[in-house]
């Protein structure tokens, strides 16, 4: 039965929005307030919110349109506020997911107005997608990841216990992401161990990427 | 070869009184030492242990630990010089060890000797070793920012020991496949030039 009841949903365009089941109240008030808005006050706006997700810093900027252009500031809060929820929303799913007729449909059915959506369309398809998609991953929560590994093998001729030690190790320096800096010494088997298991993870990661589950289109 | 023991006023009397333990004592007592050479931050004896042996060897506190010290010492001397056994045998007649107690140091210096020198050859200076490596393959499917993902991330945990204490610091780090080959392919630069150095 849920089957059936899947595939009548993924059918009609009219009940599924990419938005999901219920439209976010920050759009539906957003659609409302786009009336009469002039296009290139939109516009401005537009370009402010897309450098705000791309985490630039944009007070000064919605300031200076606060100032100048005709448009009252609570009006303007709910435009930004609907425009930034719309783009997260449409960023979040794979391009392959979601075809630009679709999302022009939605926006249409949220009565907004056909030059606007053209803009979105083209900020959630054009060529600035990639630079989204960057930063989006920069900023998702994550452990750190190594920025800088450096490396020496080493040889001690002699030490306070041994007058003849000739024995190899690795010295490794690794800075993270997180601005943290580590320094450590390995034996030769250590290495190798850690050596093993990289290869292992490499290994296993080939083979995930090979089942089927990673092929199955959404 | 040259003396690796001077025959000092302090040996003398530690080989009078060793010559004087049991040989089957001495013999444990041996090997105990040799056991725990290569921890240098640990005492072959805790306090207590040393007061029991100054009861099993009859000898008082000092006896005891110029005893071991000169036992110890003698057994390191081994491991730097890296002394064949019979090369050990004939420095220890030279201090006039009883040859029944030279026998015994050689027997054990035999048999253990190699693995407490590669040991000690393994002993890392730096303050922070490597100790522990853990890892986990995850495959992301979504997250905060993106809807419907496949990724598939790697999480290495290295295990990093202080040379002060007990406590293992983890350091998680975080993968992508690109990343880790980036991170193997650097192993294994490390490791040809490993390969070279035999």
């Amino acid at each position: 039965m849920s089957s059936i009841h899947a595939k009548v949903a993924v059918g009609s365009s009219t009940d599924s929005s990419f938005l999901g089941g219920r439209i976010p109240t920050e759009i539906e008030i957003m659609a409302k307030h786009l009336k009469d808005v002039d296009q290139e006050i939109f516009r401005k706006i537009l370009k402010v919110v897309v450098n705000a997700i791309e985490g630039k810093d944009c007070r000064e900027a919605i300031k200076t349109i606060a100032e100048n252009a005709a448009l009252p500031e609570e009006r303007l809060t709910f435009v930004v506020a609907g425009m930034y929820r719309l783009l997260k929303e449409a960023l979040r799913i794979p391009m392959s997911s979601l075809k630009q007729e679709v999302f022009k449909e939605d926006l249409r059915q949220l009565r907004i107005p056909e030059e606007f959506i053209t803009d979105f369309s083209s900020v959630v398809f054009g060529n600035r997608r990639t630079t989204l998609e960057a930063v989006a991953i920069q900023k998702g929560p994550k452990l750190p990841c190594i920025e800088d590994c450096r490396w020496r093998v080493d040889v001690a001729i002699s030490t306070s216990a041994l007058s003849r030690a000739l024995q190899p190790s690795i010295l490794m320096q690794m800075k993270l992401s997180d601005g943290r800096a580590h320094r450590f010494e390995m034996s030769v088997s250590k290495f190798q161990e850690l050596r093993y298991n990289v290869a292992l993870i490499l290994k296993e990661m080939n083979d995930l990427e090979k089942k089927s589950i990673l092929k199955i289109q959404d | 070869m040259a003396a690796i023991i001077k025959e000092s006023q302090s040996i003398k009397e530690a080989v009078t009184l060793i010559n004087k333990i049991d040989l089957n004592k001495f013999s444990r007592l041996l090997s105990r030492i040799l056991q725990k050479l290569h921890l240098k931050e640990e005492r072959t004896f805790s306090e207590e242990e040393e007061q029991k042996l100054q009861g099993a060897l009859s000898l008082d506190k000092q006896s005891v630990s110029l005893v071991l010290e000169t036992t110890a010492f003698i057994l390191e001397q081994a491991v730097y010089h890296n002394v064949k056994p019979a090369s050990l045998n004939q420095q220890l007649e030279n201090i006039h060890l009883s040859s029944e107690k030279a026998d015994v140091f050689c027997q054990i210096w035999t048999t253990a000797g190699p693995h407490v020198l590669d040991q000690v050859r393994q002993r890392i200076f730096a303050p922070k070793k490597l100790e522990h490596i853990g890892w986990e393959l995850n495959l992301q499917m979504a997250r905060s920012t993106h809807a419907k993902l496949k990724e598939p991330h790697a999480v290495l945990e290295l295990g990093l020991r202080n040379e002060d204490s007990v406590r293992v610091d983890n350091v998680s780090l975080e993968f992508s496949h690109q990343q880790l080959l980036e991170f193997y392919n650097k192993l294994e630069t490390v490791q040809a030039q490993l390969d070279s150095l035999t």
